[in-house]
C-alpha cells in the first residue's frame, strides 16, 4: 500500500543533514510558505546548507512589520516561519536566489550573514531559477535562454546565438530535498495548491526527496484526476499542518 | 537650480503610462511606483495584470478586508481582489509566459537607463548583492518595456545617463521612459524627448538629464489623453 504521510515534521526532515542541497518553496507569504517544515529544519539544526529559493526572506521582525501594515486588509497567522529563521541560525552556507537582500535601509537576516562574510550568494533572475529547477524535475540537463547575456549572471557561461539573438546556457538545478507547501493531498502524494502555485509546484519533483506540508490529506479518490496539480510520483513525504497553531518554532511538532 | 514647475506625482505618472494599455493587453507591473498603474486603468479596457509568482488577471489592490482572499496577493505582499477569469500559475509557467513573449507591456522602476536602452535597477549602491527578481526576464522578453521612475535620484543625480555605471539588469531592453517631468523613447541608440511636464521646457529637462536628448519634432506638453 502506498502511503506517503509522515507523522511529524521533525520526522519528515530528520535525514536532512550537514551540506544538504534544498529547494525551498513559497513566495513571501504565510499562505504559501512551508512554515512548519522550516521550523523543523531550524530545530534539526543542519548546517552548511545550500538553498535555492525565490527570496532570502525578510526575517521575523520585518515580517511582523508587514503583517501590521496589512492588518486592516488581511490577517497573517502567528505560525509563520520563513527562511530568515534558518539564516539567523547560521545554517545557510549558500543561497541561490533572485532576491537576496532587503530594500532601502532594511537589512534581512541572510544579508547580515553576507555582510559578515559567513555565507555566499548566487544571484539569478527568477525566470532562470524557475526554469533550472523545472529542468531538474523534467530531466533536462541544460537550456539556452535569451535572459542574461550582457549582464553579470552570464559571466563564465556559454553564449550562443539563435536567430541572431544571444542566449546563455543555464544548467538544471538539482537538490537533495524540496520543501513545498500545498493545500490538499491524498496518500499517493497527489497535490492540489491554493492560490498562486509559486515555486511550490515548480520544485515538487526536482529533488531526490520532495516533502509537502499540507493543510489536509483527503481519502484517495476525493481529488478529481483533472484537478490534481502535482502528480504523486513527484512527492515522497506528506505532513499535515496542525489544526491548532504551534505557539513557537521551537515546539516539537 | 530650482525647478521651473512642480514635478508630477506618481499617480499622474501612472495615468501617462496607462494611456498605452490597450484593451486586452497583458501587463506586468513592478514593485514601487509602477503599482499605481493598477489604480488608474481606464474602465473601458480589459487589461490582464500578471504577477511573477503565478497570478494572471487579478483585480485592483484591496483597500479593505472586503472580498479579500488571503491567498491572492501580488509581489510586495499587497492583497489584490480576485477577478473572474483569473488564473493561478507555478513559477515556471509564469516565466514561460514572460520568456515566451506573451507579456505585452512591462512597467518597472529604474535606477539608471542609458541611451542604448540598457537598464540598471537591481543592485542598489551599498548593498552586498543585487535583487534581480523577475526583472531580467520581463525587461528582455516583454514586447514593450516601460521604465517609470523619478527623473533624478534623491541626491539630485541624473538617472537618465549616457552609460549605466551600475550593474545591468538587462541590456538594450528599454522602449520608453516615463518620469515626473518627461516622456522619452529609446530609438536606435538615441533618447528622443517626446513630452515634457506642464511648465517645463525641453532645455530645462535636458539640464537635469545625464545624456543628450533628441527633441522630437512634435514635442508636446504631457496630457492624459
Amino acid at each position: 500500500m502506498i502511503d506517503k504521510s509522515v507523522a511529524t515534521f521533525d520526522e519528515a526532515v530528520a535525514d536532512i543533514s550537514e551540506g544538504a542541497r534544498i529547494h525551498m518553496g513559497g513566495f513571501a507569504s504565510p499562505f504559501n510558505t512551508p512554515s512548519y517544515l522550516i521550523a523543523a529544519l531550524a530545530r534539526n539544526g543542519a548546517r552548511d546548507l545550500t538553498i535555492a529559493t525565490t527570496s532570502a526572506s525578510t526575517g521575523p521582525e520585518n515580517a511582523r512589520n508587514i503583517a501590521n501594515t496589512l492588518s486592516e486588509i488581511v490577517s497573517w497567522p502567528s505560525d509563520y516561519w520563513e527562511m530568515g529563521l534558518i539564516a539567523r541560525q547560521g545554517q545557510i552556507r549558500k543561497l541561490i536566489t533572485s532576491f537576496p537582500v532587503g530594500t532601502g535601509k532594511v537589512v534581512w537576516p541572510f544579508e547580515e550573514r553576507l555582510n559578515a562574510g559567513e555565507a555566499e550568494v548566487e544571484v539569478t533572475g527568477q525566470g532562470s531559477l524557475a526554469e533550472r529547477i523545472r529542468a531538474a524535475r523534467a530531466g533536462i540537463a541544460a537550456f539556452y535562454t535569451p535572459v542574461g547575456p550582457g549582464t553579470v549572471v552570464a559571466e563564465g557561461k556559454e553564449i550562443r546565438d539563435f536567430e541572431g539573438v544571444p542566449h546563455v546556457l543555464e544548467q538544471a538545478l538539482h537538490a537533495d530535498f524540496a520543501l513545498v507547501r500545498a493545500w490538499k493531498a491524498d496518500r499517493y502524494g497527489n497535490l492540489v495548491f491554493r492560490g498562486p502555485k509559486t515555486f511550490n509546484e515548480t520544485m515538487a519533483g526536482a529533488a531526490r526527496v520532495t516533502i509537502a506540508e499540507v493543510d489536509e490529506i483527503v481519502p484517495l479518490g476525493d481529488l478529481a484526476p483533472d484537478a490534481i496539480h502535482t502528480p504523486g510520483v513527484y512527492v515522497q513525504r506528506l505532513v499535515v499542518r496542525p489544526s491548532t497553531p504551534a505557539t513557537s518554532w521551537q515546539e516539537p511538532c | 537650480m530650482a525647478d521651473p514647475a512642480p514635478r508630477l506625482d506618481p499617480v499622474v505618472m501612472a495615468m501617462i503610462v496607462v494611456r498605452e494599455f490597450f484593451d486586452g493587453a497583458v501587463v506586468n507591473l513592478g514593485i514601487g511606483i509602477p503599482m499605481h498603474c493598477a489604480d488608474v486603468i481606464p474602465p473601458d479596457r480589459e487589461v490582464l495584470l500578471h504577477s511573477e509568482h503565478g497570478l494572471l488577471g487579478f483585480g485592483p489592490l484591496a483597500q479593505t478586508s472586503e472580498g479579500v482572499d488571503p491567498y491572492v496577493f501580488i509581489v510586495g505582499n499587497r492583497p489584490v481582489l480576485p477577478r473572474p477569469g483569473m488564473v493561478f500559475l507555478s513559477h515556471d509557467e509564469s516565466f514561460s509566459i514572460i520568456r515566451g513573449g506573451h507579456i505585452d507591456i512591462t512597467v518597472m522602476g529604474g535606477m539608471q537607463v542609458d541611451a542604448a536602452g540598457n537598464l540598471a535597477n537591481a543592485h542598489a549602491p551599498g548593498k552586498p548583492a543585487a535583487n534581480l527578481g523577475g526583472a531580467p526576464d520581463l525587461a528582455t522578453c516583454a514586447k514593450r518595456t516601460i521604465i517609470m521612475m523619478y527623473h533624478t535620484a534623491s541626491d539630485g543625480s541624473p538617472k537618465v545617463v549616457d552609460h549605466c555605471t551600475l550593474p545591468l539588469t538587462a541590456p538594450r531592453c528599454v522602449n520608453r521612459i516615463v518620469t515626473d517631468i518627461a516622456v522619452m523613447d529609446l530609438v536606435g541608440g538615441r533618447i528622443v524627448l517626446r513630452e515634457v511636464a506642464p511648465g517645463w521646457t525641453p532645455a530645462e529637462v535636458q539640464a537635469v538629464t545625464g545624456a543628450r536628448l533628441v527633441v522630437a519634432d512634435d514635442i508636446r506638453e504631457m496630457s492624459l489623453a
